[in-house]
């Protein structure tokens, strides 16, 4: 079939959930002890302390927050992050993360090509679109945070650096679980990488010898169709995550792609047949927990 | 977003998917994603519509109102279109940013909805050179998510079908002066015949391939594309090249014969689905 | 203009409402997947639409950008044809700047603005279907996409609209009731605190008057409000089960 209109379909009337134990909405007074420390998502007037988001009240120890369901991506020292590159500047590259404000990745916090550490020359910094040019992907650690809030981030380790051929989903960041590690091999045979800003790459799975050249040497050769076929599933199944709200890690992933594997790719962008296999996955893995 | 950048890694895997018949969504390269159409969103209208194409929304609303005929044919009346790129699509359509692609759009439909035999012109004439029915059909979009051109083709044929035009009557009062009555009642009205109204295919080149419904990544990858204007019989009634780069007589060929299979299928389906909506349709719009 | 009573001696209103009644009130969160943040809301027949862009990088760089607070963003539009009459550009008028300026007061008033240094946010917002009380339908559906971004905010912006007809107030009134002359009010409260972010009065009305119809004004904001905040909790409750089961 060439194509597929229809008339829109009706939402679910989505069942009466019962409203979470500790939700507030902005304005909403949060409590009105001094004894506590004020967090995200809160500010204090008048000596008590109030909501500034929607969500549910999240206290440690002393510390209160309020986590908005969605938001721009708030980076941590620490956090895996997928960004494109925006900017060439002078000494550093502007890269956009999906936060508030574009992150800084500088050319003394990435690993030029030939690997060995040496001072980076002034001909590096003429060479600098050579390495990354505008519009290129690249995985990298947050270094660390700026007063203004914006990022600083560096490339530094073998397994970041620039992408080369696959796909870019971007979801929200609040559905990444945080986990040990971002980089995953599926056993369906393609790679991924869940960024905690919400940018998930899918690649194919990576060979031994193209994780040499820190990505600067890119493999252009076409992919095979197999490879080709798994990514593209994975891919819709992220979306399908995405859409319905479910959190994105590699169990859940995979769970995904095993339900959906009883349709063909052209089935799945069906969203009815998609919505069973979300629903599919979220049965099993309420099952097993 | 209206557009996006791609690196050379991504642009090389779009490129080599569609040489392999295999798209980054699943797709085949002759296929649409999945639509959804209502109609009859907007109630102080005389007939409108929404399309959803993915991530590509678009709201059509159609006013009829008493107009001059255009002096060049003083015995029909005519069809207006309006593109509004609402910034909620994409910031950079925020003010005047996206005036170039609405009048490049709206262009594009005036020409091919601009043929005798698409629809009965002369019936929206009320009274020769003195007064007729000027039909403006606003397009608003309100994401983006690739295709424009074709969305907004179903889009307004689905409204132009929703369409009611009040009955004329003209009568000759004692003096000689002719007087014009609108009927108010609401079922005393003047269906369109969308019979023969086309719809829009764009057909983009990929590489050494074709594809059609472009995504925004697509689109990127894109140099060179064909929109065509398709009628319900496959026969083309507009064409027009648009890109950057050049294309070779026989790839043109090969797009267009893509193009007229995609567009008589098009047709169907939207005339079937139309059928089963029905031509007063209300619906809840965006709450649903 | 002979014909209509706006107030029937029953004290019934022409679409059938008490003078402290507002028409119905649908709404919905997230409509948008690209954009940060979006929500749609329908009063009555008025019909309106806003999305949330950012915060994100100043456009313009740092000429735009304020280093102490974020900038935002407005842009009020109406749809060709959402009026009765088609317009003929859905912005760019003396009408529609006026209100995007507004826009932008309102929310800069109720925004955590310090929060974001050199960020911008973009507030774009388009009726749909006019029909009485357009600007209030914008600022509510403002509110909840600003909500929908997670935006910090110190508090709801809920907008509503009073009219004075016959020695009463009338709330949330409708495009007939608006066009029909009289005093119109416009008020956009912080419900909880109570303060009033934007406040407008067109054509005359007498001062021992004033406090009644912003009474009746603050009353219906204040109803909105409830209105609104039923809808994001349901909303939040809904998206975090769905989170939590995963």
């Amino acid at each position: 079939m060439a194509t597929y209109i229809r008339p829109a379909r009706k939402r679910k009337c989505s069942k009466t959930i019962q409203e979470p134990k500790r939700l507030v909405t902005p304005g909403d007074v949060i409590t009105s002890d001094t004894d506590f420390m004020r967090g995200h998502g809160t500010y204090m007037e008048e000596d008590k302390l109030h909501a500034s988001v929607a969500g549910v009240v999240e206290t440690v120890n002393k510390l209160i927050c309020v986590k908005p369901l969605k938001t721009r991506y708030n980076g941590e020292v620490g956090d895996v992050v997928i960004g494109r590159i925006t900017e060439v500047g002078q000494k550093r590259w502007k890269v956009d993360t999906n936060s508030r404000l574009n992150s800084a990745l500088m050319l003394s916090a990435v690993n030029l090509p030939g690997g060995e550490l040496r001072r980076r020359s002034a001909e590096d910094e003429l060479l600098m679109r050579e390495y990354l040019a505008e519009g290129d992907l690249i995985s990298a650690e947050v270094q660390s945070v700026f007063s203004d809030g914006a990022l600083s981030i560096h490339t530094r380790s073998l397994k970041y650096g620039k992408l080369g051929q696959g796909v870019l989903v971007t979801v929200s960041p609040s559905l990444i679980k945080r986990r040990k590690t971002h980089f995953h091999n599926l056993t369906c045979g393609a790679s991924i990488i869940l960024g905690n800003n919400g940018y998930v790459w899918i690649s194919p799975m990576a060979g031994a010898e193209e994780e040499e050249g820190g990505g600067f040497i890119q493999n252009l050769e076409p992919v095979l169709l197999s490879d080709r076929e798994v990514m593209t599933r994975l891919k819709n199944c992220i979306v399908g995550l995405a859409e319905y709200r479910m959190m994105l890690y590699d169990t859940s992933i995979l769970y995904t792609y095993e339900a959906s594997l009883k349709y063909t790719l052209e089935e799945l962008l069906k969203p009815e047949l998609m919505e069973e296999v979300v629903e599919d996955t979220r049965r099993r893995l309420e099952q097993e927990t | 977003m209206a557009k996006v950048q791609l690196s050379l890694g991504e642009k090389t895997f779009i490129i080599h998917g569609v040489q392999d018949g295999l798209r980054t969504d699943g797709r085949s390269c002759d296929a649409f994603r999945p639509m959804e159409l209502e109609c009859g969103v907007v109630s102080n209208t005389s007939g409108s519509s929404r399309l959803r194409l993915s991530n590509t929304e678009i709201l059509v609303g159609v006013k009829a109102e008493m107009g001059k005929p255009r002096p060049t044919r003083p015995n029909e009346g005519y069809l207006e279109f309006f593109i509004d790129l609402s910034a909620n699509a994409s910031p950079e359509f925020e003010g005047r940013g996206g005036e170039e692609l609405a009048t490049e759009i709206a262009n594009t439909l005036t020409l091919t909805y601009d043929l005798k035999n698409v629809l009965d012109y002369q019936a929206l004439c009320v009274l020769p050179q003195q007064c007729c029915w000027v039909v403006y059909v606003d397009v608003v979009v309100l994401e983006c998510g690739g295709n424009l051109f074709d969305a907004i083709g179903i889009a307004v044929k689905a409204a132009l079908y929703n369409t009611r035009i009040p009955k004329v009557k003209v009568q000759v009062d004692s003096e000689g002066q002719e007087e014009i009555e609108v009927s108010d009642d609401p079922h005393d009205v003047v269906l369109l015949d969308t019979c023969n109204m086309p719809v829009l295919v764009t057909v983009s080149k990929i590489g050494q391939q074709h594809v059609v419904d472009a995504t925004l990544e697509e689109e990127a990858c894109c140099l060179a594309c064909i929109v065509m204007a398709v009628n319900a019989k496959g026969a083309l009634v507009g064409m027009e090249k648009k890109g950057s780069s050049s294309l070779t007589m026989d790839s043109i060929q090969d797009m267009i014969t893509t193009g007229k299979k995609v567009g008589m299928n098009l047709n169907s389906n939207l005339s079937s689905v139309l059928q089963e909506i029905g031509r007063d349709a209300s619906s809840s719009g965006f709450l649903s | 203009m002979a014909g209509i009573e706006l107030l029937s001696d029953q004290g019934f209103r022409v679409d059938g409402r008490r003078p402290h009644e507002l028409r119905k009130i649908q709404c919905r969160m997230g409509v948008f997947r690209q954009a940060d943040g979006s929500a749609y809301i329908e009063q009555g027949n008025t019909r309106a639409l806003a999305t949330v862009y950012g915060p994100h990088e100043a456009s313009g760089g740092r000429v735009r950008a304020q280093h102490d607070r974020v900038t935002i963003n407005c842009q009020y539009s109406m749809a060709t044809f959402s009026t009765g009459e088609r317009k003929k550009r859905p912005m760019g008028d003396r009408k529609s700047q006026e209100m995007s300026q507004n826009l932008q007061r309102t929310f800069e008033a109720a925004i955590m603005t310090q929060l974001y240094p050199r960020s911008q946010i973009d507030i774009y917002v388009q009726v749909l279907q006019a029909d009485g009380g357009n600007y209030c339908a914008c600022v509510n559906a403002a509110t909840l996409a600003i909500i929908d971004a997670g935006i910090p905010m110190r508090d709801y912006v809920c907008a509503c609209s009073a009219g004075f007809v016959s020695d009463t107030p009338l709330v949330d009134i409708s495009y007939l009731e608006e066009s029909l002359g009289g005093p119109d009010m416009i008020v956009a409260l912080l419900p909880k605190s109570e303060q009033i972010a934007l406040f407008q009065l067109n054509s005359r009305l007498h001062a021992d008057h004033l406090s009644k119809v912003l009474d009746m004004a603050t009353k219906g904001c204040k109803d909105i409000h409830t209105v609104l905040d039923g809808a994001v909790r349901d909303h939040v409750s809904e998206v975090t089960d769905s989170m939590a089961r995963s």
